[in-house]
């Protein structure tokens, strides 16, 4: 039979609320002093205020009721004087913090090279309690307004606050409704619904760009590949252009369907350095622009010498 | 009766991404024709026609899609039941070979959504039939060469029918 034994009001609390704790000493462990006075520690510190009564049968029983616990964790020890020293009876970890904020920014892209969808969120102040994030998922139709087939929950790796669907549960150029769930001993919350076909949030790679020698003065010749993995998607893609190594603002020069592989720009000043970028985005279906490609450094042709 | 195409609004979004889906169908499915090739020798689908008719793997007949005849509703079924069928095919490959089968099993994936779009789009309309087709009997592949033979007859024959289907979708886009 165990010497003391302490109970909780509840093992977990919101930060700064109070929590209640009894101890009952059992007969064997009071050996010598018939009324054994009980102390309490939370971590090394003793604690007032403990409430101790006789119970009918023979046991001693102390309450103590901490007005507000404001460590996320502690240690609650149920304590004798014996002989000159305190002694130890029984211990009960106590835990506080916050129940899950709400995951907010749920966005989600869907990867042409892994074939998954990614999702993440910010998942809110520390709750200082352990706290799972899962990510849940149903397919749809329309405008998400109904609910058919679920697709099992993605569990994030610990700490992450992103996880990604595999091809296999994922039903493109449909929609789907995707939500995250925060959960920890407190509660429960939901991010809002984000409703979306996985074609439509694919993560577009910028264009490959190289360019071969200008025919005129005053002119570039830049040509492009789309990335591979998306050459089955129809893309719009925007060049731009500014002059090297001056931090001026860039020029949007054109705006082309990615099918359309080079472009020649005129009407620039001779022999002049220029760099080049071009992003993309699937159109006229919806999709999100790609990043701007790395630059391509190129220099107009100069003009040719006039023979007087 | 002669069921012209502008009998039924499709949506331009449908067309969109139908034509999408079939360029990334045919992508992946040139990547498996490929592989096939590289890996087995397996280049010529025509060198297998024999052996394609002894394992009777059936071609999907699009008859309602021609372009002189045009039979929207009729050629969006033989679409959805032809789409059925290659996915009921690939997934006959299954255990092709543990380099391909990723691929055979995106394949597979990519074209039953495709088939969903397509019978979204017929429930929408109110022209779907009553109880979505079921699958018929497919071919026993029973060794490893007849499962890439079978790959590469599955891909050939997907490919063609595709090629119908983005004739129909591009006729279908027009203004």
């Amino acid at each position: 039979e165990e010497c003391g034994h302490i109970s909780l009001s509840a093992p977990i609390v919101r930060l700064g609320d109070p929590v209640t704790a009894s101890c009952i000493i059992s007969q064997d462990c009071s050996l010598l002093d018939p009324e054994p006075q009980i102390l309490w520690k939370l971590g090394a510190e003793l604690q007032p205020g403990g409430r101790q009564q006789r119970l009918p049968d023979g046991t001693q029983k102390s309450t103590i009721t901490l007005p507000h616990l404001n460590h996320s964790q502690a240690f609650l020890s149920c304590c004798l004087h014996w002989g000159s020293s305190l002694q130890v009876l029984d211990q009960a970890e106590l835990r506080a913090g916050h129940p899950p904020a709400t995951p907010s920014n749920l966005a989600c892209f869907m990867n042409l090279t892994t074939n998954s969808l990614t999702c993440q969120w910010e998942p809110g102040p520390h709750t200082h309690l352990p706290t799972n994030f899962t990510l849940k998922s149903f397919r749809s139709r329309g405008n998400c307004q109904t609910q058919e087939d679920s697709i099992p929950d993605c569990v994030p790796e610990d700490g992450q606050s992103y996880c990604s669907i595999p091809r296999k549960h994922l039903l493109l150029y449909q929609n789907m409704v995707v939500q995250v769930q925060a959960e920890n001993a407190l509660g429960t919350s939901v991010s809002p619904q984000l409703c979306l076909d996985p074609m439509d949030v694919v993560k577009l790679e910028p264009p490959t760009l190289w360019a071969t020698a200008p025919r005129q003065p005053g002119c570039l010749w830049p040509h492009w590949r789309p990335w591979k993995p998306s050459l089955f998607i129809h893309q719009k893609c925007q060049l731009r252009l500014r002059p090297q190594h001056e931090k001026t603002n860039w020029t949007q020069v054109a705006t082309l369907p990615s099918s359309v592989l080079q472009h020649q720009l005129c009407g620039l000043p001779p022999d002049t350095a220029y760099a080049l970028q071009m992003r993309c985005i699937r159109s006229p279906l919806p999709g999100h622009w790609s990043r701007w490609s790395p630059s391509l450094e190129l220099r107009t042709a100069e003009q040719a010498p006039l023979v007087r | 009766p002669l069921d012209p195409a502008s009998s039924l609004p499709l949506p331009q979004s449908f067309v969109l991404k139908c034509s999408e889906q079939v360029r990334k169908i045919q992508a992946e499915g040139s990547v498996l024709q490929e592989k096939l090739c590289a890996t087995y020798q397996l280049c010529h689908p025509e060198e297998l026609a024999l052996l394609g008719h002894s394992l009777g793997i059936p071609q999907a007949p699009l008859s309602s899609c021609s372009s002189q005849a045009l039979q929207l509703t009729g050629c969006l079924n033989q679409l959805q039941s032809g789409l059925f069928l290659y996915q009921g095919l690939l997934q006959a490959l299954a255990g092709i070979s543990p380099e391909l089968s990723p691929t055979v099993d995106t394949l597979q994936l990519d074209v039953a959504n495709f088939a969903t779009t397509v019978w979204q789009q017929m429930e929408d309309l109110e022209v779907a039939p009553a109880v979505q087709p079921t699958q018929g009997t497919m071919p026993a592949f029973t060794s490893a060469f007849q499962r890439r033979a079978g790959g590469v007859l599955v891909a050939s024959h997907l490919h063609r029918f595709l090629e119908l289907v983005y004739r129909v979708l591009r006729h279908l886009a027009e203004p």
